[in-house]
């Protein structure tokens, strides 16, 4: 290459890149370190506020709310384990030529991309103690006698929140399960068919062991979603108690409820801590050619 | 045997497909009662009469179509924005050489390992000292350049075989010309796909365009129909038929686009 040809290559570079990269500067970067100094602050945005050190720190460890939105994110990573379960099982059933398997992968997919809001809109109402579907089937059918208190018993309002969460993500996993078992070899599972072996011993000493990777995408990806969960539990259970919410409905409410913004600032540095673990997994996957995008 | 097999099979099918669209039946059914119904007990699952009424009566109630114009607004101009920004950065950082490109790519990753939910108090400070609170611009510019999008593009500019450029090299053709004319086209695939992802995720946003938005008039669809299920708590035919009304782009813009979609989903995820 000349060095004429270098040097305009250079330009276009830095005329490509100037623009997003100041956007992503101001709006990412700058974020990024600013929850960390802000986290040392108290600071309410009309009022300012002071250096504090590590008073927010030492706030959070007396702070049973914030133990208890910490303990709450931890109980909601169990979806993670039950939407690998279901969604792989679907994925399995419409992997086969059945007809009418594309209505089916239609219909499954699209609480995906329904806004959360309007699905937690739905989910209320289903889960509404007096007037409510669910309720209303449950007690018809004899399975319980009295109406449940869906919405409004902890730690029962979680896991209600916990259902709607692993009903959206079913269609989204699913799809990654499908292309994931595109792309495993059929040798084997046909070997297995030859051995007479039944279809659950299949699926479980053949199928999912070359899956493998594509579990780990899965689990990567709703774990990161489980720990960042806030639409939900702000549109199911806005009046409930801070000490029955999740890490980011407690930080949102303390800094744009309480405009505690220090304070909300120390939750949100122990938030990425959470996600830290999760995320670095996530970009060496990406080096890889791996997974990154959950709604 | 292979029959009773197809027969369980597709018992299990119908099941989840009464699971999953069992609530937004429901969802309809409720946006068509009467408040008398909605208070009925059993619950019915038919309106006893369609009460197409609730429609226009949502709309009325609150701002809709203020809300609609503003969610088509920030939706638009984001994926526009999105679609724009990442097609122009990920060209230098897949094809050229420059200094610093490597610590470039790294930032870039770096930024999608943070999740939005983390830095959203500083951001809100920032926008709040640019004067950009409770503005639609406050929502749209922070997300306009998105990692991810950056990242996915520069995929598609690196599957691109290197001879294409070198021969119009030869030929004297200048960067931003092939650029424009031979790279460019060729990752409209994935620029679709990234336009279709950002605009069902920009719609359906919501903690950021709440956290930014204080007046109604500014509200996107998303935010008004959250401040309506505590003013219109009693009325819950209401809420539903706002609900309804919200959901139908989303869904029309996804079925006409599934396999644009789909496709998206399973370029960010490796596949």
């Amino acid at each position: 290459m000349t060095s004429a040809r270098k040097r305009a290559q250079r330009r276009t570079a830095y005329l490509f890149l100037f623009l997003p990269a100041a956007l992503l500067g101001a709006f990412a970067f700058y974020p990024m370190v600013g929850v960390f100094i802000l986290s040392l602050r108290h600071y309410n945005p009309l009022t300012g506020g002071d250096f504090v050190g590590a008073a927010n720190y030492a706030r959070l460890f007396a702070d049973p709310n914030f133990w208890w939105s910490l303990l709450n994110s931890v109980i909601y990573l169990a979806v993670t384990p039950i939407l690998i379960i279901l969604s792989l099982g679907v994925a399995m059933i419409l992997r086969e030529r059945l007809k009418g398997r594309d209505f089916f992968r239609t219909l499954y997919f699209v609480p995906v991309v329904t806004p959360i809001v309007i699905i937690g809109i739905t989910w209320r109402w289903i889960f509404h103690e007096d007037l409510g579907l669910l309720n209303y089937i449950l007690v018809e059918s004899g399975i319980v006698t009295h109406k449940v208190h869906w919405l409004t018993s902890y730690p029962l309002n979680l896991l209600s929140t916990m259902v709607v969460t692993i009903w959206r993500g079913i269609g989204y996993y699913m799809i990654i399960f499908l292309a994931g078992l595109t792309m495993i070899p059929t040798e084997l599972e046909e070997a297995a068919i030859l051995d007479g072996a039944s279809w659950l011993k299949r699926t479980i000493h053949v199928t999912v062991p070359l899956l493998k990777p594509t579990i780990i995408t899965v689990f990567i990806l709703s774990s990161i979603a489980a720990v960042k969960v806030f639409t939900e539990i702000y549109v199911i259970l806005p009046g409930a108690p801070s000490s029955n919410k999740t890490l980011v409905a407690y930080m949102y409410q303390t800094a744009f409820e309480q405009f505690d913004m220090g304070y909300a600032s120390a939750i949100g540095v122990l938030l990425f801590l959470f996600t830290l673990v999760f995320s670095y997994f996530n970009m060496r996957l990406l080096e890889r050619g791996g997974a990154s995008w959950s709604y | 045997m292979e029959l009773l097999r197809k027969m369980l099979l597709y018992s299990v099918l119908s099941l989840v497909a009464v699971i999953m669209a069992g609530p937004f039946l429901w969802l309809l059914s409720t946006s068509l009662k009467s408040t008398g119904e909605i208070f009925a007990w059993p619950p019915s699952l038919f309106p006893a009469e369609l009460k197409l009424a609730n429609y226009p009566a949502a709309w009325n109630a609150v701002p809709f179509g203020t809300y609609f114009i503003n969610s088509i607004i920030v939706t638009l101009t984001t994926v526009l924005l999105t679609v724009g920004f990442a097609a122009l950065a990920a060209f230098p950082l897949a094809r050229l050489n420059f200094p610093g490109r490597s610590i470039a790519v790294g930032m870039v990753l770096a930024t999608l390992i943070i999740p939005q939910e983390v830095i959203v108090i500083p951001l809100y400070t920032t926008v709040l000292h640019l004067g950009l609170a409770d503005t639609l611009a406050g929502v749209i510019l922070p997300f306009s350049v998105s990692a991810f999008g950056v990242f996915l593009l520069r995929q598609a500019y690196l599957a691109i075989p290197r001879e294409l450029e070198e021969a119009a090299a030869i030929d004297g053709a200048s960067t931003i010309r092939i650029w424009w004319s031979i790279l460019l086209p060729l990752v409209k695939p994935a620029a679709a796909a990234l336009a279709i992802l950002s605009f069902i995720g920009t719609w359906g946003d919501f903690l950021w365009p709440l956290i930014v938005l204080r007046s109604q008039e500014h509200y996107t669809l998303q935010v008004g129909l959250s401040t309506m299920i505590q003013s219109f708590a009693a009325n819950y035919r209401l809420v539903a038929a706002g609900a309804v009304i919200a959901t139908v782009p989303v869904i029309i813009v996804f079925l006409a686009m599934q396999k644009t979609f789909v496709r998206g989903i399973l370029m960010g995820s490796g596949k």
